[in-house]
């Protein structure tokens, strides 16, 4: 490990690094002073100097600025080939960046390409008398998986919201190199991008959200879900993706890392079993109430107040309940 | 055209508890159901809509899976598949990705196939890495989590819109051949055909031996299983239903979450 570094990948978008971006940084530090090894930053792109900029005040990290004249936005070939590029010159032994649309694009083939160890939407990092230990969510989220890397590098992608990263700008700025890379992804053409479905404003307007899992397990149970909603003033009927791709709800209504990320008062999950992609998007959530007939399910994890129930029972039993307060 | 589908047999949590690769090292014939990873049904429905609209394609699907898996290629054929391949591990439990991928890499560099099609991640283990390292091994272009796609001039490309955060799309084109991962909700699977999955019962897939192909050595290894860390100290209601109701009930207008009103009835 002597001498090697640590190679952050940051995600950036308008000019600035995103969170995600800083988490990552943050695994790599962890990893860092574990190893001792250096932590170094790359940003790519049109215009990286700014995002750069950001990272080696905000951070105190050496950055290299790839500029890569034409690149608007991400390309996942011209990624892999500008990383490729610096693998070959700087031998780190991590690679890290963020769990993102990006990162988990680019990532495993880079490490295919440099024989590499993929570890992907990383949780947490430990460390075992001399060895690293890579733990991740499996199985939606109800189980971890512990892995070890036994390859020259490993390329890791960082969960968003695992890691948590408070830079205060204490350290000393670290020095911008900036470089410009030429190259043409000859066998894939970014055509810019288009806007998601149009925020739903009950959602981001409701005290309270009632959610929909694919454990309603059929259409006409969505009704208990309404019925609950509607037992509170500003509520609204939000729903997992599942629920969306079987055209239940309308993707409008989908929660998460794909869909809205809310932050109501009070979120019920009924019949979800709480992946990280659902659990990103209710982080923001005051207080959470799961509804769950697993008494493992992940959503436990994430919640308040668990009720280990068949929501097709429990639901009319509340609404009872309710209805007859004193 | 050519198209491959990768499909990943994944354990019905629901009637085992525990995910297969707690069990690893066990034997391949055992009394372990499996069933299709839910983002490659919707891959291989993709590909089966592309292969009706472009005449003269032809769909290969693929699995590394012990031999009691094997019953997702009979599903898959039921569903429309044309032709099967099992490459077959002794063993039950955890598989690298990156040796999946060279599995599969094998036994697509010699089809030549114009587009594979892989779900954007496994249910079980979540590393959404096969894709997008066959597509590097193959040194072909990958895009991942695709929401929507069209074969364009006759097989030469494909345009892609695939999925980031906030549900936004990100469009481009790619030269075939080509990988994509399929996000779920890009279709509506469709079940399998009676009279197609009963002559696939009958049908024996292609096998391949994993233990007989060039192998890499796995660049990690599974440690250990363990149970998730809390994000949120949660309270877990006891009683019967009625009585965690009414718990329910009384934290949250403990808390101001209940309308007043509805308890303020005379
Ligand atoms: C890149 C990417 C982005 C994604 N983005 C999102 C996103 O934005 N939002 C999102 O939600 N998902 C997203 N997903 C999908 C996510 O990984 C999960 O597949 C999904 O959240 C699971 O939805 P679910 O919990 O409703 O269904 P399941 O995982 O099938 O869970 C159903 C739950 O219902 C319970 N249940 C069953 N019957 C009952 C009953 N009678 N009473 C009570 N409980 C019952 C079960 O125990 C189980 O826990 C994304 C995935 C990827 C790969
Ligand atoms: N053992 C396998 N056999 C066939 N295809 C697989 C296998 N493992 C993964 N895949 C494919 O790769 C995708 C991503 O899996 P993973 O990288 O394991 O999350 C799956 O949706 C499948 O399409």
């Amino acid at each position: 490990m002597q001498n090697r570094s640590i190679l952050i990948v940051a995600d950036h978008a308008q000019d600035k690094v995103k969170p995600a971006g800083y988490e990552a940084i943050a695994c790599a530090l962890q990893l860092g002073s574990f190893h001792q090894l250096r932590v170094l930053a790359v940003v790519i792109g049109d215009q990286p100097e700014l995002p750069a900029q950001e990272i080696a005040q905000k951070a105190g990290l050496d950055v290299i600025a790839a500029q890569t004249p034409g690149l608007a936005a991400y390309n996942g070939e011209l990624y892999r080939a500008v990383l490729s590029n610096l693998l070959d010159e700087l031998d780190p032994a991590y690679v890290c960046a963020a769990h993102s649309s990006q990162g988990a694009d680019f990532a495993p083939g880079l490490a295919a390409r440099r024989g590499a160890a993929c570890i992907t939407a990383l949780e947490r990092v430990s460390f075992d008398a001399d060895r690293v230990i890579f733990s991740r969510g499996a199985s939606g989220g109800k189980l971890v998986a512990e892995l070890i890397s036994t390859a020259r590098l490993t390329v890791i992608t960082v969960q968003p919201g695992a890691f948590r990263s408070e830079f205060d700008n204490s350290s000393t700025p670290g020095s911008i190199e900036v470089r410009t890379v030429q190259f043409q992804p000859k066998r894939s053409r970014s055509l810019g991008f288009k806007p998601g479905p149009a925020g739903d404003k009950g959602l981001s307007e409701a005290r309270v959200i009632v959610a929909a899992g694919r454990g309603i397990g059929k259409l006409e149970n969505l009704s208990l879900i309404r019925d609950l909603a509607a037992a509170f003033p500003r509520s609204a009927v939000g729903g997992s993706r599942p629920v969306c791709d079987m055209g239940w709800l309308e993707y409008k209504s989908q929660i998460g890392l794909t869909g809205a990320t809310v932050s109501p008062e009070l979120y019920i999950a009924c019949g979800i079993s709480g992946t990280a992609q659902h659990v990103a998007g209710i982080r923001d959530a005051g207080f959470v109430v799961a509804i769950n007939s697993d008494p493992n399910a992940a959503i436990f994890n994430a919640a308040d107040l668990c009720i280990v129930e068949d929501l097709t029972t429990f639901i009319p039993t509340l609404l009872a309940a309710l209805h007859k307060q004193p | 055209m050519k198209l491959l589908v990768c499909v990943k047999p994944v354990v019905d949590l629901e009637t085992m508890p525990g995910p297969h690769y707690l069990r690893s090292g066990s034997s391949g014939n055992g009394t372990t159901r499996y069933r299709i990873n839910n983002f490659d049904e919707f891959a291989l429905e993709e590909g089966l809509r592309i292969k009706e609209a472009c005449p003269g394609t032809t769909l290969d699907v693929i699995t590394v899976a012990p031999q009691n898996a094997g019953s997702v290629l009979t599903r898959a054929l039921g569903m429309g598949a044309d032709h099967a391949i099992h490459v077959l591990l002794e063993l039950e439990g955890y598989v690298s990705p990156s040796v999946v991928a060279h599995l599969i890499t094998q036994r697509a560099k010699e089809a030549g196939y114009n587009l594979i099609l892989a779900g954007v991640m496994a249910e079980d283990d979540m590393h959404a890495q096969v894709g997008p390292m066959i597509a590097e091994l193959l040194s072909v272009p990958v895009a991942t989590a695709v929401v929507h796609q069209a074969v364009l001039d006759e097989g030469r490309a494909v345009y892609v819109e695939r999925e980031i955060e906030g549900g936004e799309r990100e469009a481009l084109e790619l030269v075939l051949p080509a990988v994509l991962t399929v996000q779920t909700g890009i279709n509506r699977p469709r079940y399998p055909s009676l009279s197609k999955y009963l002559r696939a019962k009958k049908q024996q897939p292609e096998t391949i031996h994993a233990a007989a192909q060039r192998a890499i050595d796995p660049p990690e290894t599974l440690l250990r299983v363990t149970e998730p860390q809390k994000l949120r100290t949660g309270l877990i209601l006891e009683g019967t239903p009625e009585e965690k109701a009414t718990r329910l009930l009384g934290i949250l207008r403990e808390k101001a979450l209940i309308p007043e009103e509805r308890h303020a009835e005379p």
